[in-house]
């Protein structure tokens, strides 16, 4: 009985999540979906091709992957210090560090960006990918840092004091052994900046101004004009990448994390 | 190989006032072992971080062959380590493990394959190339750190109670394994330790250390048998000290205005049914049967006498009036 209650509840949860989905996928390949009719009409690869064609999705797609991985690196070179320290040291004032690189989560973006706005306007980053990319930090920074330094916060420094014993340079131990023990951690943040990143509507918009187009754009101005299979196809396109790389990363993240975890 | 002159180190950390290494001196000969024993706090893991460079002394030297090696990269100075834990990198196989400290000083791939192959079977696991760290018993955990640590020749060996962590009998076994790849090394050895019999079992000399400071330095049978004082002789498990009043056997006594004391392991004191020359009388408050000795616990006039007899030996009920004999020729002087 217990078994079959867990079982149904996880059928549920994966219908749960992934209902939405099929209704895009119903939308998107088909044309003519009106009332009555339990399901499409009439399927078809045409819109989606139409879709994949226009030059503005794709551009849009294109630039989105490049902000967002250009995000991604720049908060893991931020990150990387700031959580060892913050993970392994104690200090006066450690306190305070975390709840200033923490107030980008509790206060609005709209806050942010429209101060920011004027800013970068006046020293000629808005409406630049440069621009865009620094604004997307903010968000992400948080979030790269409080992955990073929870597991800095159980790294052992004595595998680092060992590789130096052994003669090992300063950056072979941080290439060799330090990058290698945080490997599983690096692929989180990562993750998450990406995510952040690729999925910003608000910042993009404030800061971009309409000159950096990236998926999220096009997708809510096609909300608002109300063509459903358009909706329906830039949304899929939109999940795709996160869903493609989680897919890909959790099963060796799993693997790694185990490993790591025998040692402990 | 390599003899180490450790000249009047003083080491206090930031925020402490009391300093961790006072004025520390130690000569260590070629291809000595040298068990540093001493109570947590008393310095001697910060000794260790001085020599291999993660830490740096306020001032004094340390010398290998005569030449100070604190100006010295860490990770130049051929002293390699090891902890308590393995810390053995757990993504690399047991061979990459190994010959980590070969493959960041630049050797080829066959000479680390063959030097690799070489400590295997020194340390009498021949064949685990292939294995991951986590698949090792703590034991063999240990054997690969110590390979890896010597794979390097290192001038220098330093073991931070490197089998603390494991069971009496795996322990036992790399005492021995330990002892013979040294010596088979010759490579100089300091040896931290807090158990006094793996400190003897491991050691040329023994080093105790207090607060910082040698309190005494000398080859393990003498430490044990005739420590010179009493911080020492308390360290080496002697409890029982006499001042030259307290004495029943009338030796060499001076008057003086620091009256000496004498001080007598527990295992030659007599606990005895029947009075005879140079006993004192006293009852017994305790007595345990430990297999190959008891324990005796006996309340005298002015103290408590510790003592311990190897069996055949018999037991006292407790309360029982007994004789403690102290022999006069297991009585040494210790300085205050």
């Amino acid at each position: 009985m217990k078994r079959f209650t867990a079982y149904s509840l996880r059928v549920v949860l994966y219908l749960f999540l992934v209902a939405p989905l099929l209704l895009f996928v119903a939308y998107a390949f088909s044309t003519r979906w009106f009332f009555p009719q339990p399901f499409p009409v009439e399927w078809t690869m045409t819109t989606f091709q139409r879709a994949l064609n226009d030059s503005r999705t794709l551009s849009s797609m294109a630039q989105g992957l490049w902000i967002a991985s250009l995000v991604s690196i720049l908060s893991l070179l931020l990150a990387l210090p700031a959580a060892r320290v913050l993970g392994l040291r104690k200090f006066r004032g450690r306190q305070l560090a975390w709840l200033l690189l923490f107030l980008p989560t509790v206060i609005p973006p709209l806050a942010i960006g429209m101060g920011l706005n004027i800013l970068f306007l006046r020293i000629g980053l808005a409406g630049t990918i440069a621009g865009v990319v620094l604004v997307h930090i903010i968000p992400t920074l948080p979030y790269t840092i409080f992955t990073l330094s929870s597991s800095f916060a159980r790294f052992d420094e004595n595998y680092e004091f060992q590789a130096l014993a052994l003669g090992a340079s300063p950056r072979q131990i941080f290439l060799k052994v330090t990058l290698r023990m945080m490997t599983p951690s690096l692929v989180v943040a990562t993750l998450f900046a990406f995510l952040i990143s690729w999925s910003q509507y608000l910042l993009t918009l404030l800061i971009g101004g309409g000159q950096i187009i990236t998926l999220p754009i096009l997708l809510f101005s096609a909300a608002s004009g109300g063509n459903p299979s358009t909706i329906a196809i830039l949304s899929l396109l939109f999940v795709a990448p996160p869903v493609l790389v989680i897919a890909f990363t959790a099963r060796q993240l799993n693997q790694h994390g185990n490993e790591i975890r025998e040692q402990y | 190989m390599t003899t180490v002159n450790i000249i009047s180190l003083n080491k206090t950390y930031p925020n402490q006032s009391a300093p961790v290494l006072k004025d520390f001196s130690l000569s260590i000969n070629d291809g000595e072992v040298i068990a540093l024993l001493g109570p947590s706090g008393s310095g001697k893991s910060t000794l260790l971080k001085l020599i291999t460079g993660i830490e740096r002394p306020d001032s004094g030297d340390i010398q290998f062959d005569g030449s100070s090696i604190l100006n010295i990269e860490p990770n130049k100075r051929g002293a390699v380590l090891m902890f308590q834990k393995s810390y053995l990198f757990p993504f690399l196989n047991v061979e990459d493990n190994i010959g980590f400290g070969l493959k960041v000083q630049g050797a080829s791939l066959e000479t680390i394959r063959a030097e690799v192959k070489r400590m295997l079977d020194l340390i009498g696991l021949p064949g685990i190339e292939r294995r991951k760290s986590g698949q090792l018993s703590g034991g063999e955990a240990q054997r690969v750190a110590l390979a890896r640590a010597l794979v390097t020749n290192p001038k220098l060996l330093l073991l931070d109670e490197p089998l603390s962590s494991l069971d009496t009998s795996v322990r036992m076994n790399l005492q021995e394994a330990i002892r013979n790849i040294q010596r088979e090394l010759g490579v100089t050895t300091i040896f931290v330790t807090h158990d006094i019999g793996e400190a003897m079992a491991m050691s040329d000399r023994m080093a105790l250390l207090l607060n910082g400071e040698v309190v005494a330095l000398d080859k393990p049978e003498n430490l044990f048998h005739r420590p010179r004082s009493l911080a020492a002789a308390k360290f080496m498990g002697v409890s029982t000290f006499l001042s030259g009043d307290q004495l029943p056997v009338k030796c060499e006594v001076t008057k003086g205005s620091s009256p000496k004391i004498f001080a007598i392991r527990p295992e030659h004191i007599r606990v005895q049914k029947d009075g005879c020359e140079n006993s004192m009388p006293g009852v017994v408050s305790d007595c345990v049967f430990r297999g190959e000795y008891v324990e005796y616990q006996v309340t005298m006039d002015t103290m408590i006498v510790r003592a311990r007899m190897s069996m055949p030996a018999s037991m006292f009920p407790h309360g029982e009036r007994v004789f403690v004999k102290f022999p006069r020729e297991y009585l040494f002087e210790v300085q205050n």
